[in-house]
């Protein structure tokens, strides 16, 4: 290495010559723009620069002498399985750091061979990385927890001290036996609430997915409260979609879960003037929670807005219909107004509950809002008066006057 | 003591970066980085920390509650090195991966967005300096990325990355694939051919496939030099694994087109369309700009066939675009082309050569097709209570069928708003009479509030507006625009329609894209919009344009419409400046 390096600086003190001393493949094409390029790391004139005792290509030496015995492997190349063709473009994908999952399953593979579009692919990729990531932080956090349990556990063996207790701690199984009756109360004394179970066809399968998961969310949160209702589930048919995922996230509860599932529409289970179709889209909006209607809430996740597709089944019944008054409380800021299953759950259980309507609107998510309103109503009147007034500028006077026509004279002479 | 170790360090750290004359420096900034920063990360090792959300890091990891807080806090502000604050969160963040595999990727994200303050070194590094920086670096695993990051972004010379990569090699035995790439990327921002190869041999040597990134790359170095016909080897090695982006045909065809090789290009070209890709207009515009001067009947019938492109998919070209065009023709040997640029009357002939453009009538069939298809797509959808219900389309178009023939359909609401000084109904008012001169027959489409009295509905001048026209109103929450299209369309060829509305919505309710041409051609030949500029108390209205705003041609003339900028018009704004070409 040494010799060679002071070879090379022979040659370039004493010439220009063409500078051939690469390894690489290539070597001769830009004879000129190597040597332009080493003249001028001379020119920095400190003659211990280090790039004179640096070899810049040594790397691609190592790269070709470690790599012999790999390319002869390589290098037969049989015709992949699209399958297998696809594991390995993700392979590279995950080598140049994008986000792609490390092990992919069989099923999810062919998911992604499916996708109809290379962006589609994309998103899909990064949803099933991101999965992963999530699962193996959990995991992380179970052995740290775990390795924490045995230290204390450790040092509790080793202080050894008997406590006593009145209560046997059966808290959890205690809690559940409580809220057990609590909805099986309400399953024979309790309000109605309805999820309307027929949107599947309006869904991409992830999205069905993420409404389900929603409604066992809302479940827990109606099992949980004080009062709950007596959930619905209408137009529920066995063997779709929504089944095979609830199975899935209740396994064997799905058949013990106090809840009333029907193929039935809610226009045949209940008296049409009862029911109440929950809707962003509706033209009315809620002023009170009237403890004697029947809400509907349609179970559907829309990622990409289908404005009306609710109100149109409301339409079609000849249902009345709400939506919550969220512009009257809340100054909206951001984000659509359709609010997620279990959000709109908590804000319904609230309202039964109080009837107050900050605290129910608490739940909706603090992102999509600034403050909420608490100014009384006239005040608000007088505001957007003086905004009118200052926006008409000039016609004033006219307001004015057709104020006087429409009222009394009385006005005019002031 | 500690306090006072760290703003030494940190100014010996800025010292560094900002004045890297001073290379002795770097080694008693090293004796700190050893007797501080590491120990220090040990510490925070054993926490798990929230970290910002837009990274790979899993968010909502809750604080372990095994430390008092205030430890954790004081940890905190240990952790303050001398590179910029943001980067604390990645330091901290990467405790969560104990596996040393991984790890550099997972801050794929992190090391683009942060450590953007990082400079590379002006000449190549001796291995042990490299070590030494790297040392220093708060998160050491992703160290060569974020340089090679921040090498591609300063565009430094090749030399400094190449004594990178060679630093690694040495140090690993190997180089990672995303490191090569990013070395790549720098060789071609420098348009160093040779170097690009030698990688590209040995990518081929150490992998079987590469990937997208890697392809994209190599052949837009390879077309922009004499090495050009190895990017088309690579085009046909991607071909083999997935289609290749419109970029990786872009970089070909313009390559292939340089050097004179046309009918290589167009064979790229056309390829590229039955792949269905759509060509940049750079594409388009490179076809014209090197067959300039070029003879051939065949390449003329090439160029005329992408004019036609232009018209069929309505795309109008920029000023640039305009230009070339204007210049192959008139480069033509023996076409005796001339172009001017001009703007065309309203009644749609050209000034320059008299000529009469095409005009925007739909043939009978075109019609029918185009009314189906509102009905079907835009009306009824997937449901038909969406916009309206069964019971009241129906009786909407009994209403039109008993009425017909119309003359102009007015969307009575959209109307109604354009001088917001005025109530409603005088404006709607201003319209009916202004539109309803020689006897026109009108439809005014409203919503049933307009007949409750109110402070913007008068009845009285409802009622006398009833008395000039027809109207319809509609259910409050249904939609009236799809009966305005209804109503107008079933009137037939004569019948305009009045709103401001872009219908954009509409259009994107229709299912595919031939019907979405028709559909705009539709509306540009008649919709009338109101002219904005009137100051005055009246409401006055462009006419609809009667000529079709598309590249035509009869042969010996060619009428070329183009945007002034190259930002994307929206498709329902119409270009007024104009080329024409004329064959002497």
């Amino acid at each position: 290495m040494q010799s060679a390096n002071m070879l090379l600086k022979k040659f370039v003190r004493s010439s220009v010559l063409p500078f051939a001393a690469q390894h690489g493949m290539k070597k001769d094409l830009f004879p000129v723009s190597r040597t332009l390029s080493l003249s001028l790391c001379l020119k920095q004139d400190n003659s211990c620069s280090p790039s004179e005792k640096l070899d810049l290509d040594a790397w691609k030496k190592v790269m070709k002498s470690g790599l012999q015995e790999v390319s002869e492997t390589v290098s037969e190349h049989k015709e992949l399985s699209t399958l297998a063709a696809a594991r390995e473009m993700l392979e590279m994908w995950r080598l140049a750091g994008r986000s792609v999952p490390e092990n992919i399953s069989e099923e999810q593979l062919q998911a992604f061979m499916e996708c109809p579009s290379k962006s589609a692919k994309k998103k899909y990729l990064r949803y099933l990385n991101l999965k992963e990531l999530y699962k193996k932080n959990d995991r992380r956090k179970m052995d740290e927890k775990r390795e924490r349990r045995l230290e204390t556990q450790e040092q509790a063996s080793k202080t050894d001290e008997t406590r006593r207790n009145s209560f046997i701690c059966l808290w959890a199984s205690c809690m559940d036996r409580a809220y057990s009756w609590r909805v099986a109360q309400s399953m024979i004394f309790g309000q109605p609430l309805v999820f309307d179970m027929s949107y599947e066809k309006d869904m991409s399968v992830r999205e069905v997915t993420n409404t389900v998961r929603q409604i066992v969310l809302s479940e827990s949160w109606n099992r949980r409260s004080v009062d709950p209702f007596h959930i619905h589930f209408c137009n529920f048919k066995d063997d779709s979609l929504y089944h095979k995922e609830f199975v899935k996230h209740y396994r064997a509860a799905w058949g013990k879960l106090l809840i009333t599932a029907t193929d039935q529409c809610y226009t045949e289970v209940f008296p049409k003037d009862k029911l109440i179709y929950l809707t962003a889209d509706s033209p009315k909006v809620m002023k009170t929670f009237d403890h004697d209607k029947i809400y509907i809430i349609g179970s559907m996740v829309d990622k990409s807005i289908k404005t009306g597709v609710s109100l149109a089944r409301a339409k079609r019944l000849g249902l009345e219909t709400a939506a919550l008054p969220l512009e009257k409380y809340l100054l909206w800021n951001a984000g659509a107004k359709n609010l997620t299953l279990d959000q709109m759950m908590r804000i319904l259980l609230t309202l039964k509950d109080t009837g107050d309507w900050k605290k129910a609107l608490e739940f909706v998510p603090k992102r999509k809002y600034c403050g909420f309103v608490n100014r009384p109503i006239h005040e608000l009147k007088k505001s957007l008066n003086l905004i009118n007034t200052l926006k008409l500028g000039k016609r004033q006077e006219e307001l004015q006057k057709q104020f006087a026509k429409n009222y009394s004279k009385k006005l005019m002479q002031k | 003591m500690a306090l006072f170790f760290q703003t030494s360090q940190q100014g010996f750290q800025t010292l560094l970066w900002k004045c890297r004359l001073f290379w002795p420096v770097s080694r008693c900034q090293q004796l700190f980085a050893v007797s501080f920063s590491i120990p220090n990360r040990e510490k925070v090792s054993y926490f798990s920390f929230m970290t910002s959300s837009n990274t790979a890091l899993p968010v909502g990891s809750k604080r372990t509650d095994v430390f008092p807080t205030k430890k954790r806090s004081e940890v905190n502000s240990e952790e303050k090195h001398g590179w910029d604050e943001e980067t604390k969160e990645i330091s901290e963040g990467k405790c969560h991966f104990s596996s040393s595999v991984g790890a550099p990727k997972k801050h794929q994200g992190l090391s683009r967005h942060k450590f953007t303050n990082v400079q590379p070194p002006e000449k190549p590094l001796e291995a042990e300096e490299w070590n030494r920086l790297r040392e220093s670096f708060p998160s050491p695993e992703i160290f060569e990325e974020v340089m090679f990051n921040s090498m591609v972004r300063c565009n430094s010379p090749i030399d400094v990355a190449k004594s990178l990569l060679t630093h690694v090699a040495k140090s690993n035995g190997d180089v990672p694939y995303n490191l090569l790439v990013k070395y790549l990327v720098l060789c071609v921002q420098q348009r160093q051919t040779s170097e690009i190869c030698d990688v590209y041999d040995i990518m081929k040597i150490r992998f079987k496939i590469l990937e997208s990134g890697a392809y994209n790359v190599l052949i837009r170095g390879l077309s922009n030099s004499e090495q050009w016909r190895m990017a088309l080897t690579l085009l046909e090695e991607v071909k083999k694994i997935m289609t290749p982006s419109r970029t990786n045909y872009e970089s070909c065809i313009k390559a292939a087109s340089r050097h004179q090789e046309m009918n290589l290009a167009f064979e790229l070209y056309h390829e590229m369309l039955a792949k269905d890709l759509i060509p940049t207009l750079d594409v388009l515009q490179a076809f014209f700009d090197f067959s300039r001067g070029m003879k051939g009947a065949e390449l003329q019938k090439e160029l005329f066939g992408i004019l036609l492109y232009l018209r069929e998919n309505q795309i109008y070209p920029h000023k640039t675009f305009m230009r070339s065009i204007k210049l192959w023709f008139e480069s033509i040997p023996g076409g005796n082309w001339r172009g001017h640029l001009t703007n065309i009357k309203d009644s749609g002939q050209c000034p320059v050569c008299n000529h009469q453009l095409e005009d925007s009538d739909l043939t009978e069939e075109e019609y029918n097709n185009l009314r189906e298809r509102i009905i079907r797509d835009v009306i009824h959808g997937t449901d038909t209570f969406r916009k309206t219900s069964p019971q009241e389309f129906e009786a909407f178009q009994t209403f039109v069928e008993n009425r017909l023939p119309f003359d102009i359909v007015i969307d009575g609401l959209n109307v109604s708003h354009i001088k917001p000084r005025k109530m409603h109904c005088e404006n709607l008012f201003d319209a009916v009479n202004c539109l309803a001169k020689d006897n026109a027959r009108l439809l005014v489409l409203g919503r049933k509030h307009m007949l409750i009295n109110s402070s913007n509905w008068k009845r009285e001048i409802m009622k006398e507006m009833q008395n000039k026209a027809d109207f319809f109103f509609a259910e409050n929450i249904s939609e009236d625009d799809a009966f305005l299209l209804y109503a107008t369309l079933q009137s037939g060829k004569h019948c305009k329609f009045v709103t401001r509305d872009f219908l954009r919505d509409h259009k994107a309710c229709l299912s595919n894209s031939l019907t979405r041409h028709l559909f705009r051609k539709w509306q540009r030949g008649h919709q009338i919009v109101f002219s904005p500029s009137v100051k005055g108390k009246h409401i006055k209205f462009l006419p609809a344009f009667r000529y079709d705003c598309v590249v035509q041609t009869t042969g010996d003339t060619w009428h070329i419409p183009y945007k002034d900028t190259f930002e994307e018009k929206d498709s329902y704004r119409v270009p007024r400046k104009w080329l024409c070409i004329q064959q002497k």
